[in-house]
């Protein structure tokens, strides 16, 4: 089952500033505990990548597109 | 121990003792050194509500554990006061290198206490450190002093902290220097060191610093020297130095033209670095252990000022008296400015920003010749410039009214909320010559969210927006998007700057240079966490990292929350929320730009976890960060400050 429905995915993709609200909705759904939460946001996109990578929650060619394209390649990814 | 020297000098000039203090490793570990150091010692040991000229009062100088070893730009000390521009917290950094020899010396923090009956300098040569009459050079500018001490103690290769004639008078922006010309600039510490008849400290170190693993640290060293030699930031700012920043500026409208009245200028091409490397550039410098080498050796060959020679100019330091005050067309006036402001010892910045002030008082007929002694506070007028600066640095006349700096001039005089709209401060102090409607939002955001004041220029340095293009992929690695790297818009800008703020304070605990980690990106946080662990032999994470930073700003944040400065004093001059840009050349790039501070502040707000009523650091994220006696010291200041009273309070400094 995918994390994001098209919908979530979409509004993430359009804010303006989207990392804080990103980790509180992955850590809301379980996806993340409060421990990797802060250690995000201390450290950055790359580490909430590998992380979901880690996870499975994405596919390493999906990781790799993240970190080219950035987080809304990351958002739609997790809508699938 | 490896990396510190593991102990804290402290000199109280009032009773001519002096004590050294260990440092525990839980203190090191929770602080790291330099600007964390000093200021959990002002936090702790400095009342707010004490006046900061009192001789109670605390001037700190720390160094880092990676402090004059091989990594890139090891050479800063941050010197920290309770500011008496602000009356708040107060810290600026300096190159130079000083802050190795404090080390190689055996200490990682100076602290100085009590006021001296007379004129004193400290000497420190080792371990043994005296207290030594300095008469003799009290109103001496920093360059002679510092030849003076050298001569009188034999060494020529000895390295001393210093202040100028404007220190000694109080200034409350007078500057600290070491090695004659690396200034601290901000917040007035100058003043501070002069309130204890102290003038300088000279220091001669003949030890080390211990490395846990010295391939590990030659193999990192050697790996970012590779990186520094075909680093885009790197490039420009040896050839240029800072002024490389002059056409860039204007192109992007954020160059201080009259006082931000306009950010850019037909003849920014005359100060520019490419400029100043044609004409009047003797010969360039670098400080400790440093890959890019910006700073420069000037002199002036033509006209009124030919044979004038000075350290500098940066380009923070040539624009406020420069084209802040409007003078552009004769760049050596320019010059012959910084070195005035040097050779008095008084924040480049904040000199040119009262007079700006004042000049446009003065257009706009709040002030005349009568109270100005007679000046003609014309823009652009260099001989009113030229006197004023010396006026300004012995409190001559209209000078003593602008050394109070600002908001405390605008007061003085009676100009009321029309002459503090002019001053172009935050929390008391001035913005650099950085305009938010071109350089960037991040970087505005930065200025209403200072811990030191309006200042961001060498704090948080967002410059993911400034020079983050230069480096594809790095704002996608940290932020999740390129787009941040356009400095005029909202996008990412909240996390961006609540990242960089954490990073740059952690950098300036390790008292590298900035210029190494955020201008040019050659160094990276892994790379900075890689070295402190071969050169402490601990195993600290990035994460760790970052959140002392984090740590710090709660700290620092807290100590204004316990003057009552919060979530109101958050603000940026209006100027740059509701003027337009206007357009100075055809080429512009902002024309018309306002800055939108409330879009960002809110977002801001919930990466700090700061109330959104007060502003002030909440409970919960004071209690994660170790900080429990601090929300102990909140707890019954944040009602106070929601009550009908306080919200009537206007507060231009404290």
């Amino acid at each position: 089952m995918s994390i994001l429905t098209k919908a979530q995915a979409k509004n993430f993709a359009e804010m303006d500033d989207f990392m804080l609200e990103l980790c509180d909705f992955l850590k809301s759904k379980g996806v993340i505990d409060a421990k990797i939460h802060r250690s995000i946001l201390l450290k950055g996109f790359s580490r909430l990548v590998d992380y979901l990578q880690e996870k499975k929650a994405i596919s390493a060619k999906e990781a790799k597109e993240a970190m080219e394209k950035g987080y809304t390649s990351l958002v739609y990814a997790l809508a699938k | 121990m490896y990396g510190w020297a593991g102990q804290r000098l402290r000199v109280d000039l009032s009773s001519g003792k002096i004590t050294k203090e260990p440092l525990s490793y839980e203190y090191r570990r929770k602080w790291m050194g330099g600007r964390g150091f000093n200021s959990d010692i002002i936090y702790n040991e400095v009342p707010p509500h004490l006046d900061p000229f009192d001789p109670r009062a605390r001037v700190c100088f720390g160094v880092g554990p990676v402090s004059g070893t091989a990594a890139p730009s090891t050479g800063r000390v941050t010197v920290t006061c309770k500011s008496p521009l602000t009356g708040g917290f107060g810290d600026s950094n300096m190159g130079g290198h000083w802050g190795a020899e404090l080390k190689y010396a055996g200490y990682d923090q100076i602290v100085v206490q009590g006021r001296a009956k007379n004129p004193v300098y400290i000497w420190i040569d080792d371990d043994k450190v005296e207290i030594r009459d300095a008469r003799h050079l009290w109103g001496k500018f920093p360059r002679e002093a510092d030849q003076m001490i050298k001569e009188e103690l034999g060494d020529e290769d000895i390295h001393m902290m210093l202040i100028g004639p404007a220190g000694e008078n109080m200034v409350r922006f007078a500057c600290t220097f070491n090695d004659v010309w690396r200034a601290a600039g901000r917040t007035g510490t100058g003043g501070v060191i002069g309130s204890k008849n102290l003038k300088g400290i000279a220091t001669r170190g003949s030890g080390t610093v211990k490395i846990a693993n010295p391939k590990a640290m030659m193999d990192v060293c050697n790996r970012l020297r590779q990186v520094f030699k075909n680093d885009p930031m790197k490039i420009g700012l040896n050839v240029y130095g800072s002024l490389c920043l002059i056409n860039v500026a204007n192109r992007d409208g954020w160059f201080p033209w009259r006082n931000f009245q306009g950010g850019a200028h037909p003849l920014a091409n005359n100060m520019s670095g490419e400029t100043h490397a044609k004409t009047v550039l003797k010969h360039r410098e670098g400080c400790f252990a440093c890959p890019i080498g910006c700073g420069r050796f000037t002199h002036i060959k033509e006209g009124k000022w030919a044979g004038e020679e000075f350290g500098g100019p940066e380009y923070e330091h040539a624009v406020p008296t420069g084209p802040r005050v409007g003078i552009l067309e004769d760049a050596n006036d320019i010059w012959h400015n910084a070195r005035l402001t040097n050779d008095y010892g008084m924040d480049g910045i904040e000199t040119g920003a009262v007079i700006s002030a004042a000049m446009e008082w003065y257009e706009k007929g709040l002030i005349t010749t009568k109270e100005t002694g007679g000046l003609e506070l014309e823009w652009g007028n260099e001989e009113v410039v030229d006197k004023l600066i010396p006026m300004i640095a012995t409190r001559q006349g209209f000078g003593a009214i602008l050394a109070e700096g600002g908001d405390r001039a605008a007061d003085k005089l009676g100009l009321g909320d029309e002459g503090h709209y002019y001053t172009i401060t935050t929390r008391g102090m001035s913005l650099p010559g950085d305009d938010p409607r071109g350089l960037g939002f991040g970087y505005g955001l930065s200025f209403a969210m200072g811990t030191r004041g309006g200042c961001d220029h060498l704090r948080s340095l967002c410059c993911l927006e400034l020079s983050g293009a230069l480096y594809p992929g790095l704002n996608t690695k940290i932020l999740g998007d390129e787009r941040p790297n356009k400095p005029v818009t909202t996008v990412g800008k909240p996390y961006m700057v609540y990242y960089e703020e954490n990073q740059k304070t952690t950098t300036d605990c390790l008292q590298v240079c900035c210029f190494t980690t955020h201008w040019s990106y050659a160094v990276l946080t892994p790379d900075q966490v890689e070295y402190l662990n071969a050169v402490t032999g601990l195993e600290f994470t990035e994460e760790e990292f970052q959140e002392i930073g984090e740590r710090i700003i709660n700290l620092e944040r807290a100590y204004w929350a316990r003057l009552m400065s919060g979530a109101r004093e958050d603000v940026v001059p209006e100027r740059f929320t509701k003027e337009p840009m206007p357009q100075g050349v055809d080429y512009q790039t902002n024309v018309g730009v306002v800055f939108p501070l409330s879009e960002m502040l809110k977002k801001y707000y919930k990466y700090r976890d700061y109330e959104p009523g007060t502003g002030f650091p909440s409970e919960r994220k004071l209690k994660q960060l170790g900080l429990d006696y601090v929300a102990k010291d909140l707890a019954p200041l944040r009602s106070k400050y929601l009550s009908e009273s306080e919200k009537k309070k206007k507060k231009y400094y404290y």
